[in-house]
């Protein structure tokens, strides 16, 4: 497969479980790199995953991962791709080693090369100490790390991370993402971070893909997604905003209103001198303002209609 | 040092997709298990009747008319198996009533299924356990005891009319084992606690055997072996061994069917049940 081929292709894919429809027309490019899987609750990440596993059968469309079917040949899919699912997953009675060996196994390594790969595997995503425990014993960031060594055990070509900050605390969350960092960037491994945070994929992933109630909402690298296509600035008014609010929509303007005022979306080629010139017509002043960037979270939001 | 700055090594070298997929599912649990003592313990004590047995051979090469007793015929081995296979439900129901339910219960099935695995190597994987603990305490003590009779009184056994005794315990081992591992699976498939599997395994064969003894001294219907999986295997045991049993006084033709039936009724059941995704409509 070339350096620039895509290792996963979408078309207009449509998976429902019985009468709920979770995913309908979704197309979209898995590029080699992080690329982030964004969304709310039920967007449909976990089923976009789980297809690509090739546990559920589309009704619609097709999807191509590393040039097989993931529904016709899903071995060949799943012996290159690497699941940590979101919830907890382990083998009762099986120390770390033993269960992240067995799962080498069963990808296919050699017994011996199994147990050589989990040893370091265990001693990369820090539970080198701790890998003769049995697993059922482990906190909960201990399991999340143990869910990600199971699944970088047979060294996959792409890293399915489905929420692996989940249950964690702040320290926690920080290492589970320098350590999801390392592996995108030092590693040079492809992942896809399947999360509805939006730090988490903004410190980890290059590109992303914003899905919303089945839908791909936004898609693409994430510089570009932020970039300079919109004037932001973070506003707060004396007097009635609404009105001031109501003529800048009207010259196509966006707007939020978060916790300190409101933070408003230009179109390309309006700058403040818009925001002070509506702002005086309403008769209406302005108490602060500062121009911004816009984040993912803008995007994000944007995509999901807010 | 931060974790960051710890190896970890690429692995370029990807084998081709290896027939025996399974057998690491079977291995490794079996492993586990050698690993306890009360199940080691259980599976030496299942030797008892292979030992004594044996020594009923010796016996009776020493003093025939003992032989009247138990014949060392196809009799023997019967009553034999009919022991191993009391060891190889309860070792079923120690090593493998927990073996889908535990992984329903931790999540272990989306371990195996996200891996380059179908489900029937997944259910190979875990049929293997029990059949294999069945087969080491019915078909290896038979034919051991077999080799014992030989060696004991080769005389006997080297009779024509005496060579379908070895067939026949391959046959038995096979067909029982195979029938208490699919329901130990099937009954472990509905259950997310080891325990309930094992409690249920347990209840289900015990109360169709009181069932099957209720209908046939109760209202005297010969016909109600076939209720019973144990009656069943037993009336099996009757055929093939040629053992006198008043209770069971119905072709072997009917047991066999209901064997196949709940196997078949075993296979749906795990079918429907192992699956990596929950769908809730």
């Amino acid at each position: 497969m070339a350096d620039d081929a895509p290792l996963v292709e979408i078309r207009d894919l449509a998976v429902s479980y019985g009468p709920v429809q979770a995913l309908s027309g979704v197309s979209g490019v898995f590029h080699q790199g992080p690329t982030g899987l964004l969304g709310p609750n039920g967007a449909g990440k976990t089923t976009l995953l789980k297809t690509l596993l090739g546990f559920l059968s589309p009704e619609r469309g097709s999807m191509v991962a590393f040039g097989f079917d993931p529904t016709r040949q899903p071995l060949e899919v799943r012996r290159r791709l690497g699941y940590m699912p979101e919830q907890d997953c382990h083998i009762p009675g099986m120390t770390a080693s033993a269960f992240v060996a067995f799962a080498g196994e069963l990808s296919g390594l050699p017994r011996d090369e199994a147990i050589s790969r989990a040893h370091e595997v265990l001693y990369y995503v820090g539970l080198g100490e701790a890998r003769y425990r049995n697993v059922e014993t482990y906190s909960t960031g201990m399991k999340q790390r143990v869910k990600l060594a199971q699944a970088l055990v047979h060294d996959p070509d792409l890293l399915l991370l489905d929420e692996p900050t989940n249950g964690l605390d702040p320290q926690g969350r920080e290492e589970m993402l320098a350590l999801v960092h390392d592996i995108a960037t030092r590693r040079g491994m492809s992942l896809i971070l399947c999360s509805h945070l939006l730090k988490d994929v903004e410190r980890v992933c290059t590109d992303v893909i914003v899905l919303n109630q089945g839908q791909v909402a936004r898609a693409g690298p994430i510089r570009e997604l932020t970039g300079a296509r919109r004037q932001v600035f973070d506003v707060r008014f004396k007097g009635d905003s609404a009105a001031v609010l109501t003529d800048l929509k009207d010259k196509g303007a966006e707007w939020r209103e978060d916790e300190d005022g409101v933070r408003l979306f230009l179109p390309e080629g309006q700058g403040p001198e818009t925001i002070f010139q509506v702002a005086k017509e309403c008769g209406v002043q302005v108490r602060y303002l500062k121009p911004g960037a816009e984040t993912l979270e803008d995007v994000f939001l944007q995509a999901l209609g807010h | 040092m931060p974790i960051y700055d710890q190896g970890y090594r690429r692995y370029v070298a990807r084998s081709p997709l290896q027939r025996a997929r399974f057998w690491p599912i079977t291995r490794e649990p079996l492993r586990m298990l050698l690993l306890k003592r009360l199940f080691l313990a259980l599976l030496l004590s299942s030797l008892a009747p292979l030992v004594v047995s044996a020594l009923w051979i010796y016996i009776v090469t020493r003093y025939p008319e003992s032989g009247r007793l138990l014949p060392i015929d196809g009799q023997l081995f019967g009553e034999m198996l009919k022991y191993q296979m009391l060891f190889g439900i309860l070792l079923s129901v120690f090593g493998a009533s927990g073996s889908i339910a535990n992984d329903l219960r931790s999540g272990a099935m989306l371990v195996y299924l996200s891996r380059p695995l179908t489900k029937r190597d997944y259910l190979l994987g875990k049929l293997g356990v029990p059949l294999l603990l069945n087969l080491a305490v019915m078909l290896v003590p038979g034919l051991l005891l077999y080799l014992a009779g030989l060696g004991l009184a080769p005389e006997q056994y080297l009779r024509w009319h005496l060579a379908w005794i070895a067939p026949s315990i391959v046959a038995y081992s096979v067909a029982a084992g195979l029938a208490i591992s699919l329901l130990t699976l099937a009954v472990s498939s509905l259950s997310r606690s080891a325990r309930v599997a094992g409690i249920g395994l347990v209840a289900a064969l015990v109360g169709l055997e009181m069932t099957r003894l209720i209908l046939q001294y109760g209202f005297d219907r010969k016909e109600a072996v076939v209720v019973s999986l144990w009656a069943d295997l037993k009336a099996l045991g009757v055929a093939l061994f040629a053992v006198p049993d008043p209770q069971i006084e119905i072709s072997w033709v009917w047991p066999l069917l209901v064997l196949a039936l709940v196997s078949v009724g075993c296979l749906l059941v795990l079918r429907a049940r192992v699956r990596a995704v929950e769908i809730v409509t």
